[in-house]
């Protein structure tokens, strides 16, 4: 008789501490905007695929060439405008 | 409409062959679990944001090697999400608190003003108490109520038998229940 009451009040017991934690313990939805930024941040290149990219020189070559014609086409086009304007200053 | 057209093997396999829509494809339909499972492991939006994003890299980056062998990809997802939480768990070399402010306490609807105080106290101690469990515990009840998954899914995840994860389930109620009685809280029934 005493063994049944401890077990039903054991029982109880599990129901309520189970009831409180699927109060607890609930689906969060993630704030707003999370999902997308973690979309971006997996659709970058890993580190390991940036740091090959270091390693091929030719690649390496090309950007330089690109970065080093751009500059010079940038300073050309401003010296050409700046003696455009000061000859007519 | 799209999660109607969820094909999950006929995705894999793309996602498995390099295709980056494929896995978008995945990403999608996981990334909200995932997020919820590392939330309540380290306990704060920023490091679950960060920690969700490089499952999926390491997913990403794996996927290649995932072969169906019998294990869900839900399974092999949860279980890259358990080895990153771990080794951010050994990184900080602490059990981290979760700050009050980031606690997902909802009300009910209906339930009178102080009572509603009462049952967030009570979910405060309560997910203390949870985070101070053995990870392996913590896991099964996050699995158990956030994920609402039954005892032989949650041991697909886990890698044991329906009647192992039974009876951590059971030992976890035990223990929960002694911590209750050690700290004199008493939980409200319904």
């Amino acid at each position: 008789m005493t063994t049944r009451k401890q077990t039903t009040s054991h029982e109880e017991e599990f129901d309520t501490l189970e009831s409180h934690l699927a109060g607890t313990l609930k689906r969060v939805a993630p704030p707003s905007g999370i999902v997308q930024r973690l979309r971006g941040r997996i659709s970058m290149p890993a580190r390991e695929t940036i740091t090959l990219r270091f390693h091929d020189w030719r690649t390496l070559v090309f950007i330089f060439g690109g970065v080093m014609s751009g500059m010079l086409l940038i300073i050309t086009v401003a010296r050409a405008l700046y003696h455009l304007t000061g000859r007519r200053g | 409409m799209a999660e109607l057209e969820y094909n999950e093997e006929e995705v894999l396999s793309l996602a498995s062959q390099g295709d980056r829509e494929s896995f978008g494809r995945l990403y999608e339909h996981y990334v909200e679990r995932i997020f919820n499972y590392v939330y309540y492991r380290t306990g704060n939006v920023h490091d679950a944001e960060d920690l969700t994003a490089r499952v999926f890299q390491r997913a990403m980056n794996h996927i290649k090697n995932y072969t169906d062998r019998g294990v869900p990809f839900s399974a092999w997802l949860y279980r890259i999400a358990h080895n990153l939480v771990a080794n951010w768990h050994r990184d900080r070399g602490r059990k981290q608190e979760i700050p009050l402010d980031d606690l997902p306490v909802l009300p009910n609807k209906g339930d009178h003003p102080e009572r509603n105080l009462v049952r967030s106290q009570e979910q405060e101690s309560l997910l203390r108490m949870i985070r101070r469990l053995p990870p392996e515990r913590q896991n099964l009840l996050i699995l158990k109520f956030v994920e609402n998954m039954s005892n032989a899914e949650i041991g697909e995840i886990m890698g044991r038998s329906e009647g192992a994860v039974k009876s951590l389930y059971h030992r976890t109620l035990l223990s929960l229940r002694d911590q209750l009685e050690d700290q004199n809280l008493n939980l409200e029934g319904d």
